[in-house]
């Protein structure tokens, strides 16, 4: 999963703002807006659903209706209903809130943790650089969805559990991004002009190094907004996020999947719901970091 | 929970898909949702059914492998001795075999023994042992073989659960001759015949018995059809042919040794995926069959349905009376009036099973059933909850009394419990919300939820008990199983501590009269109910779905688990 993140070298595209391309034409522009619509149109849709859920949810996500089981999508259910005869649409946009919740938190805990570590590793000396890239080494070595196991299996299962492992396992390709980054800018001439004026090193960091290297990571933090969705849906998938009937994505996929040869609906539309998020995520962060370099 | 990591990877690989550099976005963003949908899509439908299976059973044939596939966790140890539970009674129903066993009308019938009786006073049992029996070892049965395994069951080292407590009332025993067992009883005890048929008391030979508990867990001697020929844990147990077995009761259509040539005993604990290889035909039979997948079996003539009810306790809610706010009855009448049972065991089983209004499973011939006390009636709830004083409700609509909420902690062991009866307690928890109950539901694995039983952090549970005969109730609800057993349980979830009760419990499990153990068994499930101490919700389910291919299914043990001497797999 954080493959993506693992494979980054300071040389590419996405970590060098200032590589121009030319894209600035009027058509350029066009296509360049037109990309935002779909990220804009899921995201929107799911932060609204997220805030206010009442307002684009018909039922109560809670609510069971038994005669009601299992009705296929249709006029009076959207979605169609789950075994107790809930309404699947109600209960996934009520299932906004825990999923982009735990998607964003976890990534601000990521890149926090990252920012600390990335930067001492990058601008801390040569000691810290090795001490904290054998940390990060070691992390990178454990498969990140087992370091969220392992750390759950010690904490205990539960929303604020999910935030913090999911948060944890992905701080260590941020952190390392973040290190590159400052490596390459250290040897710019900016840095050096400021260290010819005199300027101290807090100062160069602050006003030079982080306001730089922080670009990229807006677009890969937005990125991993979508990855961590999946991880937080991944982990209540096998019931160790949001305790039942609660509406989270990831556990109503994980109570489809006993029907799913009798209501594909069940799992399909969660399934969906993901998908959606973290694909417009991904398309978002791609045309954010485009739009960096036009 | 194959079909679980297929989803959540196919997601992987489509963000990872996303992040591809060479393909364009636009593309990819339409083709990333297209091919998630489709695989989601491929995980919904069905293999084709096999083509060409036929009804007809025609004339037995030999050979062939039967392979099983069990939902059931792996037990730790196939000799049913140690423990005893379930699973290790389906597994050791193939390889070992009791002293007495139930018929098809499910009467009591002589199987390793040949005949019993018992003193006027009730005091001495004397068991005749069927001569001629060898288990697989070559050892002989006899009076003193028998002794062994009684002594391996009551030694605590042995670490019994189900048999030591079924065996509980025997003070001493000896061998009269070769083929007679004395057993000398503390107090009378009319169940001891039902508890012999069960195969957590079924018999090993001695021999086999004297191994280390570790060797003797991995390949239990018996005398069964069928003897343990390896075990690889955590994938499957062979079982091969007893080739010199001599069926105890003849049976002229039978003889001889069983018709497979082996059974693989396999787990597969995901429901969606044993029923998908039951359809693939890499597995012949399956058993903890979903309620829809039955409902969908018994629609098309290649997978047929076994349904064979447990004995013992019907599948039910116990309410813990030790502790507020159920130490008060009106609190337990009210959330039993307060929850709709019947609308969900209607739409979530699929007419595979009927509600239940008795502590005993259907099977059980002393049931005793009252369906007026289980109305779902919430203004009958709010009136008793109003009387109890929880009059004042808080602002999620929970009553409260004295400033605390109406709060009710239910554990559920997710692996003794069905997807269909985790969503039933779902709905049960929707229903007592809107007359101010708020249940919370905590999910745990077997070890965790024995652990929140022993420290008594319960107000509701369900715990299957199976055990043949109605004295099932005196380990269910009298104060002596409020003691925990030496492995740590306590079967009297309830916690009634009530001396009638216990009184009527021993008189019925000690009576000679039939008719007098009848009525007062009667009469201790009435004082049971009318103090709301469970909530009986439906049977115990046993249901166990099979190619049609297979024939000669539906033999059963004392404790409806599947014999397969008869089954044989036609072409």
């Amino acid at each position: 999963m954080s493959s993506h993140l693992q494979q980054l070298t300071p040389g590419d595209p996405v970590l060098s703002p200032h590589a121009a391309r030319s894209t600035g034409s009027g058509t350029g522009v066009w296509k360049h807006r037109l990309k935002l619509v779909f990220p804009v149109l899921v995201l929107g849709f799911f932060t609204l659903a997220a805030i206010a859920p009442s307002w684009l949810a018909p039922f109560d996500p809670l609510a069971i209706n038994p005669a009601d089981s299992f009705s296929p999508p249709g006029p009076g259910h959207l979605l169609g209903t789950d075994e107790s005869g809930r309404d699947i649409y109600s209960r996934i946009i009520y299932g906004a809130r825990p999923s982009l919740l735990i998607g964003a938190a976890a990534t601000a805990i990521g890149v926090g943790l990252a920012l600390i570590l990335g930067t001492l590793a990058g601008f801390g000396g040569r000691w810290l650089d090795a001490g904290v890239g054998r940390i990060l080494e070691v992390l990178f070595a454990l498969p990140g969805l087992l370091l969220a196991l392992v750390f759950i299996a010690l904490a205990g299962p539960g929303v604020g559990t999910t935030i913090i492992a999911v948060g944890l396992t992905t701080a260590p390709g941020y952190a390392r991004l973040i290190r590159g980054q400052l490596l390459t800018l250290r040897h710019s001439p900016m840095v050096e002009a400021a260290t010819v004026l005199g300027r101290s090193r807090a100062k160069i960091l602050t006003t030079h190094l982080l306001p730089n290297a922080l670009t990229p990571i807006a677009v890969l933090g937005t990125l991993g907004l979508g990855q961590a969705v999946v991880w937080a849906a991944s982990l209540s998938f096998l019931g160790l996020g949001a305790p039942p009937p609660a509406p989270e994505w990831g556990a109503m996929l994980s109570a489809g999947r006993t029907y799913l040869s009798l209501a594909w609906w069940m799992t399909f539309f969660p399934g969906l719901a993901i998908v959606l998020v973290a694909a417009a995520a991904t398309v978002l962060s791609r045309v954010l970091n485009q739009g960096e370099k036009s | 929970m194959l079909a679980a990591p297929l989803v959540i990877l196919s997601m992987q690989e489509v963000v990872q898909l996303i992040h591809a550099r060479t393909l364009a976005p636009r593309v990819l963003t339409t083709s990333a949702i297209l091919v998630a949908s489709l695989i989601l899509a491929g995980c919904s439908s069905n293999p084709a059914p096999a083509p060409g299976a036929s009804n007809d059973a025609g004339t037995p044939v030999s050979g062939g492998t039967l392979v099983y596939a069990s939902g059931d966790a792996e037990p730790s140890c196939l000799d049913p001795h140690v423990g005893g539970n379930y699973p290790q009674a389906l597994a050791s129903s193939q390889y070992l075999e009791t002293l007495y066993t139930k018929d098809e009308q499910g009467e009591l019938i002589p199987w390793l023994a040949s005949d019993s009786t018992v003193s006027e006073d009730g005091l001495t049992r004397t068991v005749k042992i069927r001569e001629g029996i060898k288990f697989t070892d070559g050892t002989a049965l006899d009076a003193q073989a028998v002794i062994a395994n009684f002594k391996h069951l009551l030694d605590p080292a042995t670490a019994s659960s189900t048999g030591y407590l079924a065996l509980g009332k025997i003070k001493d025993m000896k061998a009269a001759d070769s083929s007679t067992l004395e057993l000398t009883l503390s107090t009378p005890d009319n169940s001891l015949l039902e508890s012999f048929s069960m195969p957590w008391v079924a018999i090993q030979s001695p021999e086999a018995l004297k191994r280390t508990q570790e060797e003797n867990c991995v390949a239990p001697v018996g005398t069964g059809p069928f003897k343990v020929e390896s075990w690889k844990k955590q994938d499957s147990v062979n079982l091969v042919r007893n080739a010199d077995y001599v069926r105890p009761v003849a049976n002229p259509e039978h003889e001889g040794p069983a018709y497979l040539e082996g059974i693989t005993w396999r787990f597969i604990p995901e429901a969606a995926t044993r029923y998908a290889a039951l359809q693939a035909g890499e597995v012949q039979i399956i058993d903890n069959a979903q309620p829809d997948t039955i409902a969908a079996a018994v629609k098309n003539d290649t997978i047929k349905h076994l349904d064979a009810p447990r004995p013992g306790a019907s599948n039910r809610i116990e309410l813990n009376s030790s502790k507020a706010p159920f130490d008060d009855q009106r609190v337990r009448e009210a959330f039993i009036h307060a929850v709709d049972v019947n609308a969900g065991v209607e739409s979530l089983f699929f007419n595979t099973t009927k509600r239940s209004y008795s502590p005993l499973s259907s099977v059980e011939p002393l049931g005793y059933s009252d369906e007026s006390l289980f109305g779902f009636d919430p203004a009958k709830a709010a009136e008793l909850l109003d009387a109890a004083g929880w009059n004042e409700r808080d602002a999620d609509g929970y009553r409260t009394k004295d400033g605390k909420r109406l709060s009710l902690t239910f554990p559920v062991s997710t692996s003794q419990s069905v997807p269909a009866e985790q969503s039933l307690f779902e709905q049960l928890q929707a229903t007592a919300k809107e007359s101010g109950f708020e249940i919370k539901i905590n999910l745990l694995d077997l070890s965790s939820w024995y652990g929140a039983l022993a420290e008594h952090n319960y107000n509701l549970v369900s715990a299957p008990y199976t055990k043949v005969g109605p004295s099932v109730l005196s380990i269910l609800f009298h104060s002596a199983s409020t003691v925990p057993a030496p492995s740590g349980y306590f079967a009297n979830l309830s916690q009634v501590k009530n001396p009638e009760l216990d009184t009527l419990l021993e008189t019925a499990g000690a009576t000679k009269d039939e008719a007098e153990r009848k009525d007062l068994y009667a009469k201790a499930q009435k004082l049971v109910l009318e103090g709301y101490y469970l909530l009986p919700l439906y049977d115990q389910q046993n249901h166990f779905l099979y190619s049609s291919k297979t024939q000669g299914i539906g033999a059963t043990t004392a404790v409806a688990s599947p014999v397969f001497f008869d089954t044989w797999l036609s072409k």
